[in-house]
């Protein structure tokens, strides 16, 4: 167990390093480079709707927003794609700070609908500022200088970087008072502004934060397809698919928006080639993703960290707690119905 | 004594009820100030307004000399304000340890982006983990302490963030006396280290017992205040809670 702690990263690392040399198909960079652009995304996400659980449906508007960006920059400034996306990513993040501050302001659902309509938003003005976007039909830009048969390669191994660079500020926020802060506010918000959280601020930077990623890869995608449109661009489906890959592998984990881009893009690569039309392929993936949800509704790492702490452990902690309460005299004679209550 | 906390005509308004009208307390520095009256008398709405929940309709609460009506709850315990809640509330998903933490007060890069613990920070909350009895449980999720416990972690937590008050809604609500013990010893342990309280109580055992002072509400305001001799012999607060 230590062992397996100990060296599955590295391991992994080396696996995603060796990856495209050992399939060399032109179709396994494009489905590596695919994985990692969605984990990075998923776990961007996990930063706002998992740690501090406001759920946005719109994070597509940040991937639409940092593609045209991106493309808009290259084609009239000339500025390499693959190195303006993480500076455009920053003002795209300032755009979502800006927007957070009013947006924020509502929470549960009408935070969803609002981030739904502020993705609209961007499809729309995207449509119909034809004189900088071009409109519907889209905008290209220029094809990467390196040679074809290396076409994929640069783009899986910058997306790899950026994964990691992902995970770790994910990571650290977790691990720091700020992170510590996010979680009080999706457990409680109002408890957490009365013990002194700034819960405004703290939402609205972790807002900017997860928007951040997110718009990184909306960049590097617009020059790895070479011809974005507003449609695909601003598309509400790349943002829920970043939902379900996090709620899949574990919603506010590390390694669960990781886990589920690994699982779901695969899965919906192979059912799209079996079956060949691609609404079955969308009814099949809603059909799995009922499935999750009801055998599996806290993802896949929190089902299997449980499952092992029952099995080391089975009540011991429980039964300590109570005779320790009985030594202070502290125990209620049964638990209270409100508790049970809470619970739920 | 000099005034820590108090409140200038202070009302607010829900719909077609005035839950609090015109309401002026105040509580001396180094108190244990009661709050009681009937059910629906405004006693938790007061706290709210004060504490920056609501906004008041008109009015203002001052505290340490400075009005603190207007700004956010944060703010309101970060100039030294502190408060429970008459449902227990607490970070259901996080450890015991966890929820002493969040309430420290939380400025500068230092505290948002270093480490969510600080040795000192640890050592801190230990010690009134100790006080509370709830050592043992410290990585426990906060969800599974049994209601008393869950209501002394909820008491010890707001003291990571060293207030000069603490308002307590119901400090003694459904817990059992051995328990109303403790916490009473505790909150007069915390008075002697110069901690003011104020507290809505419905236990009139317990309010006689720990107060120094009692004000009565009834209807959204102040209806009486004085000694806990002369409030037990009052005319119109007995008026009040048991009718005429």
């Amino acid at each position: 167990m230590d062992n397996l702690r100990r060296w599955w990263k590295p391991t992994a690392l080396l696996i995603l390093l060796a990856y495209p040399w050992i399939f060399r198909a032109p179709y396994y960079h494009v489905l590596g480079f695919n994985v990692m652009l969605f984990a990075t995304m998923a776990t961007s996400w996990n930063i706002m709707g998992g740690y501090t659980g406001y759920k946005s449906l719109g994070h597509s508007a940040f991937y639409g927003l940092g593609a045209y960006f991106v493309a808009i920059a290259a084609n009239q400034l000339g500025w390499n794609p693959l190195v303006s996306a993480p500076f455009l990513a920053l003002i795209v993040a300032l755009v979502a700070v800006i927007l957070g501050w009013i947006m924020l302001r509502t929470s549960g659902s009408a935070f969803v609908i609002s981030t739904i309509a502020m993705l609209l938003i961007f499809r729309l003005t995207a449509l119909n500022l034809r004189e900088i976007t071009k409109g519907a039909p889209g905008l290209s830009q220029p094809l990467p200088p390196w040679t074809p048969e290396f076409s994929r390669m640069p783009f899986y191994y910058y997306m790899v970087v950026w994964l990691i660079i992902a995970l770790f500020v994910s990571w650290y926020i977790r691990r720091s008072r700020f992170g510590l802060g996010l979680v009080a506010i999706r457990d409680d918000e109002g408890k957490a502004e009365m013990v002194g959280v700034n819960t405004t601020l703290y939402k609205i930077l972790a807002f900017g934060v997860s928007a951040y990623f997110v718009a990184l890869c909306g960049g590097v995608w617009s020059y790895f397809t070479s011809h974005i449109s507003p449609v695909f661009a601003f598309d509400i489906i790349v943002g829920v698919d970043m939902i379900l890959m996090t709620m899949l592998g574990g919603l506010g984990t590390l390694w669960g928006p990781v886990l589920g881009a690994f699982i779901l893009i695969p899965t919906s690569d192979l059912i799209l080639f079996t079956f060949g039309s691609s609404t079955i392929y969308l009814a099949i993936i809603g059909v799995l993703m009922m499935v999750v949800i009801i055998f599996l509704p806290k993802g896949i790492l929190p089902t299997i960290q449980q499952w092992i702490q029952d099995r080391r452990a089975p009540r011991a902690a429980h039964q300590g707690a109570l005779s320790m309460a009985e030594m202070h005299g502290l125990t209620d004679d049964s638990p209270s119905v409100e508790e049970e209550i809470r619970h739920d | 004594m000099t005034e820590l906390l108090s409140t200038k005509g202070i009302s607010r308004r829900f719909g077609g009820i005035q839950a609090v009208q015109d309401c002026n307390i105040s509580v001396q520095a180094g108190s244990i100030t009661g709050l009681i009256g009937p059910n629906g008398s405004g006693k938790t709405t007061l706290f709210n307004l004060i504490t920056g929940v609501y906004n008041p309709d008109n009015g203002q609460a001052t505290f340490q000399g400075k009005q603190i009506t207007g700004l956010s709850p944060s703010q309101i315990c970060h100039e030294g304000l502190s408060r429970t809640f008459q449902i227990t509330r607490l970070f259901w998903e996080m450890t015991v340890l966890e929820n002493m933490i969040v309430p420290i007060r939380q400025v500068g890069l230092r505290s948002l982006l270093g480490p969510n613990m600080f040795k000192e920070e640890i050592d801190r909350a230990m010690v009134l983990l100790e006080r509370v009895g709830l050592t043992h449980l410290k990585d426990e999720l906060a969800g599974k302490l049994s209601f008393g416990q869950q209501k002394l972690l909820e008491f010890a937590a707001i003291l990571m963030a060293k207030p000069t008050m603490v308002m307590l809604d119901e400090p003694a609500g459904g817990v059992n006396p051995t328990m109303i013990r403790f916490i009473m010893q505790l909150i007069l342990e915390l008075n002697q280290d110069n901690v003011t309280f104020l507290v809505v109580e419905h236990n009139m055992g317990v309010v006689m017992e720990l107060c120094t002072h009692v004000i009565v509400m009834d209807q959204g305001t102040k209806l009486a205040e004085g000694a806990p001799e002369e409030i037990q012999a009052n005319p119109a607060v007995l008026e009040a809670y048991l009718g005429n």
